[in-house]
């Protein structure tokens, strides 16, 4: 930790970092700035064709023989254009964006209490800490990802009616369900790629 | 994309001359320029009618030698003939003495973060080196178009870190280029091959597109989708540190083995050694076995020879290639389109190995050591605004990804690699003591999980921070990434309502004032006024203002500004025309600045109004139907 301060306003431009304004941001929710509708479900193709079609508008690229200002606005636009398009385009953080625009607060500390869940999670990574041992870790790791895979549909399925009904309770508790099987997919392509390569 | 026009029909500026635009490619063996004239690219030539200027620097006491001259000296004046010098840029003197005693350099002490390298006209760092190579690439550009350069699009491979490109970009500043952008070697491959555009001029369904760029020291592989004039970079991967140079020494330590030379030889016979390999792993493309002499020893080296030598190389490049693939969620089927790029895709065994493991084979119709730069000179001539706007888009990715340090040594991944950029994270920070009125920060770059492991690239220094009881301050720093890949960062404490601008402190790169150092040390050298320099930069960046601010006008002034505020920038412009027919650089940047901040509320309400436009082909119901 550092003693000191220079006050409040100063401004520095170094050759690595250029402090850029902030403020500058699209009003429009993510849903809004592709033009879809506020729910779970969502049209990929619509979605994809949508951003590129932004992305035509407003990317930095389209301002580089602009005036300096407008390059910054352009990147700062961009750069929300992509985040809404990440967090459209991911089952799980789609879910937590909409129950944000429902006013549900998600910590990030939170997880489900559902006992029979939490066993069944502790079966699945046991399960996955013994592929490594398997006679034949390819198949099995293939049948654990199957597995997990259809918990995950079926969770996204859950969350979607509940959201759908407007059953907030129930929807955050299947988001943080989605949350836990999506973990356990990153850990099973990790071990993949641990053990294939 | 009708609705897309941001111009309407009468109100177009009008056409104004073609730009003069270059596309370079900065390459750790060799370098190009290239431009788009009468509608074709093509890599522009030397006056003895080459095209490829070797990357290799010769500091003498007379003077500086960039390309052939300079390469072919390598062997007698290893010390000060600088080559691969790419392969230094952005890093620091602990990288570079992890390369061992592949670099026969005398380095001495490092300068802004960067490692400077003794030589007989004095110490020089790979900014500098770089930037003599760019200086020899403009100057052919401006010669073969006509006229000094309006911009250059300058390529990195894909891999590059923050500092990396950023060290590229102090390099091109340094030249006195202005940068379009920086682009992806193997992206601006994929624009040269213009692999978007269908075969029989319909439509084409998206398709995926690996580039494997194999030069001299990298190795980049990139994962493309394309459709209709969108590229997208879906991942990328490759190894900064392994290349043809890396083959050239696997075949030299070889020979010297066979020739019992021992392993401890100096900088001249091992550059004689690596220039004979070189040699020979080239004349393996025509024929089966080829003879080799060295000094008192002759061997002969086969094809086979010479594929037991790559192959634990190549490997290294597939299992690259693999874990891309899975980082775009594809398989090696799913690849329509294999392109090669890289001189060392010549090698036969190279070519084998990727058809093999992609099962198909790869373009290779453009000759591999220009492809980068004429797909390079594409971009630039749309970036510079000669082409439609509507031809080409690139939306890439960032290559890694940039945590910050957390508690016990661990990082905390805030953009993951291979996000699309430009992009935006904000994370929210607090103090943990009362009054306390600074925190530092430590930005890190990589896929590991440990600090230490990863690349550092920052420590930030957040400083001003009102004093207030622990955890009572929220400070907000948000870290934006560029279309170049460059990061910036800013941070607000918001607690207080009024929300405070915190200075932030970078410890890595170069300050401007580096540059400019840097730039008065090449004055020096070559005797350029110093101050004519400058004024025709100022000029140049007036001129491009008040043409940029002209069109806008015309496009948008009567609807969006009042008439006071239209009669303001119209003054601001003519005080800005008169410093630039006869003020001084300073008095012309001052003015330029002037008009850029009274014309800030304009640029923001011109964007409003290309988001309304851009919004306005789809009805409101489909905002309401949640």
């Amino acid at each position: 930790m550092y003693a000191g301060s220079e006050g409040p306003g100063a401004r520095v431009h170094t050759g690595l970092f250029v402090i850029w304004a902030s403020g500058m941001k699209l009003q429009q929710n993510h849903f809004e700035i592709f033009g879809l509708p506020v729910a779970f479900e969502v049209d990929r193709q619509a979605l994809a064709k949508r951003y590129r079609e932004l992305q035509q508008e407003f990317h930095p690229d389209r301002f580089a023989a602009k005036s300096e200002r407008e390059q910054m606005l352009s990147m700062q636009y961009a750069a929300q254009i992509n985040e809404a398009n990440n967090t459209l385009k991911d089952p799980v953080q789609r879910a937590a964006y909409l129950l944000q625009l429902a006013g549900v607060e998600i910590n990030p500390e939170q997880t489900t209490a559902d006992g029979e869940f939490l066993m069944q999670q502790m079966i699945l990574r046991e399960r996955l800490e013994e592929v490594r041992d398997a006679s034949n870790p390819e198949s099995e790791l293939e049948v654990l990802s199957v597995e997990a895979g259809e918990l995950l549909k079926a969770q996204e399925q859950a969350f979607s009616s509940a959201l759908a009904a407007n059953a907030l309770d129930e929807a955050k508790g299947a988001l943080l369900k989605l949350q836990f099987l999506a973990k356990l997919q990153s850990q099973l392509e990790a071990l993949e790629e641990d053990l294939f390569d | 994309m009708a609705l897309l026009q941001i111009s309407e029909p009468g109100q177009t500026p009008e056409p104004h001359q073609s730009k003069r635009a270059v596309g370079i490619d900065l390459g750790t063996t060799n370098s190009l320029v290239a431009s788009v004239r009468s509608g074709s690219a093509e890599a522009l030539p030397a006056e003895d009618g080459s095209v490829i200027l070797p990357s290799a620097v010769r500091y003498t006491e007379s003077g500086v030698q960039v390309g052939l001259a300079a390469r072919a000296a390598a062997g007698d004046d290893p010390f000060n003939t600088l080559i691969s010098i790419k392969r230094l840029m952005g890093r620091g003197l602990a990288d570079v003495k992890s390369f061992g005693d592949q670099l026969p350099y005398h380095f001495g002490e490092d300068t802004g973060g960067m490692p400077s390298i003794e030589t007989v006209a004095g110490a020089v760092n790979p900014v500098q080196v770089s930037a003599e190579i760019l200086k020899v690439l403009a100057k052919r550009g401006a010669d073969s178009l006509g006229g000094e350069l309006d911009g250059a699009v300058i390529t990195v491979p894909a891999y590059f870190d923050d500092a990396q490109r950023q060290a590229t970009k102090d390099a091109a500043k340094l030249a006195g280029l202005k940068v379009l952008r920086l682009l992806n070697e193997p992206t601006a491959a994929a624009v040269a091959y213009g692999l978007d555009k269908s075969d029989e001029g319909g439509d084409v369904a998206d398709r995926t597109v690996a580039v494997y760029d194999l030069g001299g020291g990298t190795f980049d592989i990139s994962i493309l989708r394309l459709s209709r004039g969108v590229f997208e970079v879906l991942s990328t991967g490759g190894d900064s540190a392994l290349g043809g140079d890396d083959f050239d020494r696997a075949v030299g330590e070889w020979i010297a083995a066979e020739a019992g030379l021992g392993s401890d030889l100096d900088a001249a016979t091992q550059r004689k050694l690596l220039n004979t390999a070189c040699a020979a792993k080239e004349a393996l493309a025509e024929a089966d076995s080829i003879a080799i002499e060295y000094g008192s020893w002759s061997g002969a080296l086969s094809r086979e020879k010479l594929a037991e030598l790559l192959d634990p190389l190549i490997s290294k490049t597939l299992r690259a290639c693999k874990r891309a693939l899975r980082d775009a969620g594809l398989t090696a089927e799913d690849i329509a389109e294999v392109v090669l790029v890289g001189g060392s895709t010549r090698t036969l065994r190279v070519r084998e190995k990727v058809e093999e493991f992609f099962g198909r084979k790869p373009h290779a119709d453009i000759d591999p050591d220009q492809v980068v730069a004429i797909g390079a000179a594409l971009q630039a001539d749309v970036l510079v605004g000669n082409k439609s706007r509507e031809d080409l888009l690139l939306l890439d990715v960032i290559p890694l990804s940039l945590g910050l340090e957390t508690m016990g040594g661990l990082t905390e991944k805030l953009i993951h690699r291979n996000t699309t950029i430009p992009v935006a994270k904000a994370q929210e920070f607090t103090t943990f003591k009362d009054g306390q009125t600074a925190m530092a920060i430590h930005v890190v770059q990589g896929e590991r999980e440990l600090e230490k492991d990863c690349r550092s690239l920052a420590r930030f220094e957040l400083r001003g921070i009102p004093p207030m009881v622990a955890g009572a301050a929220h400070i907000r720093v948000t870290f934006q990434v560029d279309a170049d890949g460059l990061l910036s960062v800013s941070a607000v404490e918001k607690s207080s309502g009024v929300a405070a601008e915190i200075t932030v402190k970078p410890s890595y790169g170069l300050e401007d004032s580096d540059i400019t150092r840097m730039l008065q040390d090449s004055y020096a050298h070559a005797e350029e006024d110093v101050v004519a320099r400058a004024l025709r930069e100022a000029q140049v960046e007036a001129e491009r203002s008040m043409e940029a601010m002209l069109v806008a006008l015309q496009e948008d002034g009567a609807e969006l500004l009042s008439n006071e505020e239209l009669d303001e920038l119209e003054r601001a412009m003519e005080a800005l025309r008169l410093a630039h027919n006869g003020g001084t650089a300073e008095e012309i940047r001052s003015r330029v600045e002037a008009l850029n901040t009274l014309s800030e509320p304009f640029a923001g309400r011109r964007m409003d109004k290309s988001i309304k436009r851009a919004m306005q082909g789809h009805s409101l119901d489909e905002f309401d139907q949640s």
